[in-house]
């Protein structure tokens, strides 16, 4: 067993680390983990007022401090059924847009370019491009100066409050900043075709789930009150959780997330290929000029996603600043009075998907739950990396995974901080299958009883490992339609220890392995997903003390006869345990 | 590299990083820090990072697991001088607010139930100082770009820092801003260190209190003058107390002797 791990990932905002695990010719685990304390954020806004929520949630996270803070106005002021005049709504599209301008740029050019540059740091990248560096400092300095116009800080600026703005930037203010952002369109340019003609790595490939807010009127945005997926999904926000499901791992402090079991991405990446197709403009065209199908597959394109996302904010903004400047007047900061209510608010940070809801009772917090981009992104942040790290193992190229896995959660731009809570707990036990199959074996010899349906994808683990394991000379394997008939082997099975094979849901990565006493997955229904089959063979096998399930994590159970890549992989391990002698 | 460049090293602990990024915000300057000092570490800037002696670590963050007390306790070793910067190094940050610690303990346990986080135990979350002996304090959320710079300065030619040492009322009348108190506008600003120009009170808001206490202020006084004007008990010790972390833990304390 040998592990490769980027101990400390640097570049990337928080304190993290990638860990693949190896044995022999397969990669059977990769764990992105997270030295981030917890913080207990959602925690801590219980009691508070509304606007002591809005003060607070900000400190999340410094890079996206304003999608913080735009989620929890959002959500508050529908709680609280206010509604904010149109010149509000329009100078928080701003101040988002300076936060998309700012990140975006400070990823893609100090974070990320480096390394296909070959520089361990965008300041010794500055030796030899000092110019470029320089005016890349300068965009991402704009970006921060319309935060601090319309925020009144770099970082954590409490200008936008629950109802409007404390002050409003002044016409000359706007007026500079859409004469700014219109003398930076050289360098955009520059920037779109530097980040989409990188020459990215065809390792890892693989297809994903996108998902991203949709901006209503079918446009291009960064807001919108319904989810939307790449599949054609929609889900209101208000039904978050049906996307989100999110559970609690053991090496991080943040949650991870799957739908319907399986892992899916956010951010730029995932807005482009869900909405990169109602771009208008120059970005539009960029879009034609570089979109392809592998856009789709790999994440190291969220890369070019950001600067084509770079490109529509510079085009945007003096749009947006000649409609504002059609409201001379403003507006007031608009009260409330209602003291309960409970809602959901949604953006898009610059790294994706952020769900902030509230519930407020007599004019407090009762209830909050946020939701991080970054915490949705970890599963296939992890997955990704086991893809990658598996193909370079398998071309003997070992030496590239701990690079490669490097560049991959880069490209995600992770933010580590975003290690924020949970509020339900479920969890897979602990267990070490493998030592326990060597005890098992030791003991005597196992009988074997494939369960599952092959139709269902994964489902077919059991049999299919049942199958494998007959035609590698093992005696004694039985599918689950074979039995029931042979009474004599419930009296053998008094005497061998027995071992069902199958998918079970437990909530980890796809291809995990677990091997635990029958008595203890029966007793506890939420460990599998279909256990029927089971059941009707409790009666006797109430009696068998000796008895076990290895059951599999499956990636998916929908119908179908394919078997995932990780739980072959699991196939494979399980294969080289049993046989071992 | 020449040889009478200082060692500098930043290091973030738990908290949102605004402190690190503040100094990549830094833009017109960056390059230039880059060349005036040795900057041995920086993960969220670079990735050739080396831990040997330093002249100076900036530590930011609050330290909330046990991996961080040992990477901190490793970092004093290695120092000559250690700076706290930002609220949550300095008092603890909205972290730190669960003062007690079986509080803190309840309330970790209704999010993460009882899971073994595997490589790094949590622990209550304290400023550093809990854990090492700190020089400087370079407080604010995040810390204010010109006093930095002016620290960074200052460090640079073997200076200590010289930071204000008295409220954000003092910028506030700088400013010429009107006082929200007498608007009776609950405004922290009279107890609140001063460094970030009274950005809140020159955009016609109260002063939230996110820089921490000031040495010399008077919390009592502040307590009764928003008691005088209505607010109940609850609310201003809440307010208070929101990024505070530590650094009322005292005047709190007593608080509670004092209601009792």
């Amino acid at each position: 067993m040998k592990k490769i791990s980027v101990d400390h990932l640097a570049r990337v905002e928080g304190n993290g680390g990638i860990t693949a695990t190896i044995d022999g010719n397969v990669v059977t685990d990769v764990k992105f983990s997270i030295y981030e304390g917890p913080r207990l954020i959602e925690r801590l806004t219980i009691g508070k007022t509304p606007e002591e929520d809005v003060n607070i949630v900000p400190r999340i996270c410094a890079i996206c401090t304003l999608s913080h803070k735009y989620a929890a106005l959002l959500a508050m002021e529908n709680a609280l059924s206010l509604k904010v005049p149109p010149k509000v709504f329009l100078l928080r599209e701003l101040m988002h847009l300076g936060e998309i301008i700012e990140s975006h740029s400070l990823h893609v050019y100090f974070l990320a370019l480096p390394d296909y540059l070959g520089f361990p740091s965008a300041i010794a990248l500055a030796s030899r491009f000092e110019f470029e560096v320089r005016i890349a400092l300068e965009m991402k300095q704009f970006g921060n100066h319309i935060m601090k116009t319309l925020s009144g800080r770099y970082i954590h600026g409490e200008n936008p409050v629950i109802g409007g703005f404390g002050k409003f930037p002044s016409k000359e203010d706007l007026v500079w900043i859409k004469s700014r952002a219109i003398q930076f369109m050289p360098f955009v340019f520059k920037t779109v075709t530097l980040f989409c003609e990188l020459d990215y790595p065809n390792c890892p490939e693989d297809d994903t789930l996108y998902v991203c807010c949709n901006p209503d009127k079918n446009k291009y945005g960064f807001a919108g009150d319904e989810i939307m997926l790449s599949t054609g999904e929609t889900i209101n926000k208000d039904d978050y959780k049906s996307l989100t499901n999110e559970f609690v791992v053991s090496h991080a402090h943040a949650k991870h997330s799957r739908y319907k079991g399986k892992p899916y991405s956010v951010g730029a990446l995932a807005r482009i290929n869900n909405l990169g197709h109602r771009l208008q403009g120059e970005a539009g065209k960029m879009y034609k000029k570089y979109f392809n199908p592998r856009w789709h597959r790999s994440p190291l394109f969220n890369n070019a996603a950001q600067a084509l996302e770079i490109l529509h904010a510079f085009e945007r903004i003096p749009q947006l600043i000649n409609e504002l400047l059609e409201y001379p007047e403003d507006p007031p900061i608009v009260n409330y009075k209602a003291k309960e209510g409970k809602a959901t608010g949604i953006v898009e940070a610059p790294r994706g998907l952020l769900i902030h809801s509230y519930e407020i009772s007599r004019g407090l917090v009762a209830r909050s739950d946020i939701i991080t981009p970054t915490a949705q992104n970890i599963e296939d942040i992890e997955r990704y990396c086991h893809i990658a790290a598996q193909k370079l193992l398998d071309a003997g190229q070992e030496d590239k995974i701990r690079d490669r896995m490097d560049l991959v959660v880069r490209a995600y731009d992770p933010c580590i901080s975003c290690s924020v809570h949970m509020t339900e707990v479920q969890k897979a036990p602990k267990d070490d299958w493998k030592k326990r199959l060597e005890e098992v074996k030791k003991r005597s010899s196992p009988i074997f009883i494939g369960v599952g349906k092959t139709n269902l994808s994964d489902d077919g683990v059991g049999v299919e490992l049942a199958l494998e394991l007959r035609k590698l000379g093992m005696k004694d394997v039985w599918l689950e339609s074979e039995i029931g008939e042979k009474e004599k082997f419930w009296i053998e099975g008094t005497i061998r220890p027995l071992i069902f094979l199958d998918a079970v849901d437990f909530r980890e990565k796809p291809g995990k392995v677990i091997l635990l006493p029958l008595h203890f997955v029966l007793s506890n229904s939420t460990l599998s997903h279909r256990l029927a089959p089971l059941l009707s063979l409790v009666i006797n096998y109430a009696e068998l003390k000796d008895a076990f399930v290895l059951g599999i994590q499956p990636e998916s159970v929908e119908p179908g006869e394919k078997i995932s890549r990780p739980v072959r992989q699991a196939i494979r391990q399980v294969l080289d345990l049993v046989m071992n002698e | 590299m020449k040889k009478d460049k200082l060692k500098i090293g930043i290091y973030e602990l738990t908290g949102c990083a605004g402190d690190a990024l503040l100094i990549l915000d830094c833009e017109k300057e960056l390059i230039d820090i880059f060349k005036a000092a040795d900057i041995q570490s920086f993960r969220m800037a670079k990735n050739d990072n080396r831990d040997e002696e330093l002249d100076v670590a900036l530590v930011e963050g609050s330290v909330s697991t046990e991996r961080e007390i040992e990477e901190l306790l490793d970092i004093r070793k290695r120092a000559k001088i250690v700076v706290a910067i930002g609220i949550c190094a300095c008092f603890g940050g909205i972290q730190a607010a669960f003062l007690d610690k079986k509080d803190w303990e309840k309330n970790f346990k209704e999010v993460y139930g009882d899971i073994k986080i595997s490589h790094a135990k949590p622990v209550h979350s304290k400023p550093i100082d809990a854990h090492i002996k700190v020089d400087y304090y370079l407080p604010g959320c995040p810390i204010d770009k010109e006093q930095f710079l002016s620290t960074f300065n200052r460090i640079l030619r073997g200076n200590p820092p010289e930071l204000y040492r008295f409220s954000v009322c003092v910028e506030c009348k700088w400013n010429e801003n009107d006082c929200l108190l007498n608007k009776d506008i609950p405004c922290l600003g009279p107890v609140t260190r001063a460094g970030c120009g009274s950005v809140c009170i020159n955009h016609n808001l109260p002063c939230v209190g996110c820089w921490g206490p000031v040495e010399e202020a008077n919390l009592s006084s502040e307590f009764q003058l928003l008691l005088d004007k209505g607010f109940g008990y609850d609310f201003i010790r809440k307010k208070m107390a929101n990024f505070s972390g530590r650094g009322i833990a005292d005047f709190l304390g007593k608080l509670k002797g004092e209601k009792g």
